[in-house]
C-alpha cells in the first residue's frame, strides 16, 4: 500500500511539472508569437495518458487495499488534482492554438494577458507545492489570486465592449486566453482545495 | 510519533469518559457507564462510558486484546459467567441498570442475545429443535407457537427456505454459513431486543460473509446490534456508528462513514490505516 501510495504521488507530480512546463510554453508563444501548438498538443496528450495512469493505479489501490482515512482521501484527491493538471495542459494547448487560429497577434496589446498570466503561473505553482509539501496556509491562499484573476478577465469584458478601437483581432484573441488562464487559475484553486481535504478531511464549503 | 505520545496528544476528548459518549440524537438502547471489566486483578475494561442507538448496528473495532469482546460480554452479563472475573459500573438497558440489585442476568440474557465467533449449534438436536431450544427453555410448549416461531426465526435469518424441507436434520449437518445463521435464528427465536455479535464472520467464508452481512443490515429494523468485528471494511460496510477500542479504553465513537473517513484521533488513523495494530 505504502509503496501504491509512493507511486501515485510521484506520478501526480510528474504531471504537475509536465503541465506546469506547458502552460508556461504557451504563454509564452503567446507573447512572442512562436507557433508551438505541435509540441504542446505532445504534452497535453501525455498528460492524458497520465491522468489515465493515476486513475488506473487508484482503482487498483482501491481494489486491493480497501483504504480508509487520510489514504483514501489521498487517492481520491490524487484523481481530482490530476484532473486539474490534465485541465492545465488542455488550457496550454488552446492558448498555443490562438496563435494559429488568429495569426500575427504583434500589434496588439498584450499587457493584461500578461499580467493576468504571471498570477496564474504563481498559482500553478503554489498548486504544486501545497500538494507536495501538503501545505494548507498555502492551499488556503490559491483562491484569493483567483479572485484577481476573475476580476482581470471581467475587467478586459467590460473594456473590450466599451473600446471598439481595440480591434477585433485583438480583442476576441485576448479575451480567449484570458478566459483559457481564468479556468487554469480555477483548477489552481480547485487543487488547493483537494490538497486542504487531504490533510484535514474537511471539504471548502465554497466550492 | 510514538504509541505513547499519541494517546497523550490523543487524550481529553474521548479517554476521560465524562459522560456516555453518544454520536446520535436519540434516546440510547443501551448505555454504558464508566464500565470497568476484571479478569481478578487485571483490569481488561477501564472506565468506557458509551451510548448504543436504538435499531441501528454499532460495530467495536481495535487490535487483539483491547477489550471488545470483553466489553460485549459486559452488555449481557455474560463476564462474570468467567471464574474471577467482574464488572463494575453500569450498563443501562431502556435506562434500567443491569447489574441493579435483584436484576436476573438470565432474563438480561434473554432480552439481550449473542452469537459467537465459532458456530456452536447444538449438536445433536435437529436444525428445529436448535431454534425451539430457547423457548422450550422458558417453558413453551405449545407445538403451533414453536412452529410459528422457529419458521419466523429461520425466516429471518434468511435460512428458511434452505431448511424448510429438512427441519428434522441436525443442525450440524449445515454449512459453517448455514450453522451461523442457525445459531442467529436460535438467539432471535427468544424475541430478543439487542443481538450481540462477537465476529460472527471469521470463520466464515467470503459468500456466507455476504448473507449474514445483507441479514445483519434487514435486521436493523426490529433490533439494536452490535457487532465485535476484526474486519474493518466489515464495519465500514455494515455499522451506521464503530467506536474504536485500544488497551481498555474507548478512544474515538463516531458515525462510521465519518470515522473512516476522517477520524479525530491519531490513533484511529494509525489503526484503521495499518500502521500498528
Amino acid at each position: 500500500m505504502d509503496m501504491g501510495l509512493e507511486k501515485l504521488t510521484n506520478l501526480v507530480l510528474e504531471m504537475a511539472s509536465l503541465s506546469e512546463k506547458s502552460v508556461s510554453t504557451s504563454i509564452e508563444a503567446y507573447s512572442t508569437g512562436k507557433n508551438l501548438s505541435a509540441e504542446i498538443k505532445t504534452w497535453s496528450d501525455e498528460l492524458g495518458k497520465m491522468q489515465d495512469e493515476v486513475a488506473d493505479l487508484s482503482i487498483e489501490l482501491l481494489a486491493r487495499y480497501q483504504p480508509v482515512a487520510s489514504d483514501l482521501r489521498f487517492i481520491q484527491s490524487s484523481l481530482e488534482i490530476s484532473y486539474g493538471f490534465f485541465r492545465f495542459g488542455r488550457y496550454a494547448y488552446d492558448i498555443a492554438e490562438v496563435l494559429e487560429m488568429f495569426g500575427n497577434l504583434s500589434d496588439c496589446d498584450h499587457s493584461e494577458v500578461d499580467i493576468t498570466a504571471k498570477t496564474t503561473k504563481e498559482m500553478i505553482r503554489m498548486s504544486i507545492d501545497a500538494f507536495a509539501k501538503r501545505d494548507v496556509e498555502l492551499a488556503k491562499n490559491i483562491g484569493k489570486l483567483d479572485d484577481f484573476v476573475d476580476e482581470k478577465y471581467r475587467e478586459h469584458i467590460s473594456k473590450t465592449l466599451k473600446d471598439p478601437s481595440i480591434g477585433l483581432k485583438c480583442a476576441l484573441s485576448a479575451t480567449l486566453v484570458l478566459r483559457y488562464l481564468e479556468r487554469i487559475s480555477d483548477h489552481s484553486a480547485y487543487i488547493g482545495d483537494s490538497v486542504l481535504y487531504i490533510v484535514s478531511g474537511e471539504r471548502n464549503p465554497m466550492k | 510519533m510514538k504509541l505513547a505520545e499519541m494517546e497523550q496528544t490523543d487524550k481529553g476528548a474521548n479517554f476521560e469518559n465524562r459522560g456516555a459518549v453518544r454520536p446520535f440524537q436519540t434516546q440510547p438502547k443501551l448505555e454504558t457507564r464508566n464500565l470497568k471489566a476484571f479478569f481478578g486483578k487485571t483490569e481488561a475494561i477501564k472506565g468506557i462510558s458509551l451510548a448504543i442507538p436504538d435499531r441501528k448496528i454499532t460495530a467495536i473495532i481495535g487490535p487483539s486484546g483491547c477489550g471488545k469482546s470483553t466489553f460485549l460480554r459486559c452488555l449481557n452479563r455474560m463476564h462474570e459467567l468467567v471464574q474471577r472475573a467482574h464488572t463494575e459500573g453500569e450498563v443501562n438497558l431502556d435506562g434500567a441498570n443491569i447489574y441493579g440489585p435483584g436484576v436476573d442476568a438470565v432474563a438480561v440474557r434473554r432480552k439481550i442475545g449473542m452469537v459467537f465467533q465459532k458456530p456452536n449449534p447444538f449438536p445433536t438436536m435437529s436444525i428445529y429443535d436448535n431454534v425451539a431450544a430457547g423457548l422450550k427453555l422458558n417453558g413453551v410448549r405449545n407445538r403451533k407457537r414453536l412452529d410459528e416461531a422457529v419458521e419466523r426465526s429461520l425466516k429471518l435469518a434468511f435460512l428458511w427456505e434452505e431448511t424448510k424441507d429438512r427441519l428434522k436434520e441436525p443442525g450440524s449437518g449445515l454449512s459453517g454459513g448455514q450453522q451461523q445463521r442457525l445459531c442467529i435464528a436460535r438467539a432471535l427465536a427468544v424475541e430478543p431486543e439487542v443481538i450481540l455479535m462477537d465476529e460472527p464472520c471469521s470463520a466464515l467464508d467470503p459468500n456466507a460473509t455476504s448473507r449474514i452481512e445483507q441479514m445483519m443490515v434487514e435486521l436493523e429494523n426490529e433490533y439494536t446490534i452490535v457487532i465485535v468485528t476484526h474486519n474493518m471494511q466489515q464495519a465500514a460496510r455494515v455499522a451506521d456508528y464503530t467506536a474504536f477500542f485500544y488497551l481498555g479504553q474507548m478512544i474515538e465513537y463516531e458515525e462510521t462513514d465519518k470515522l473512516f473517513e476522517n477520524p479525530k484521533m491519531e490513533l484511529t488513523e494509525r489503526y484503521i490505516t495499518g500502521k500498528f495494530g
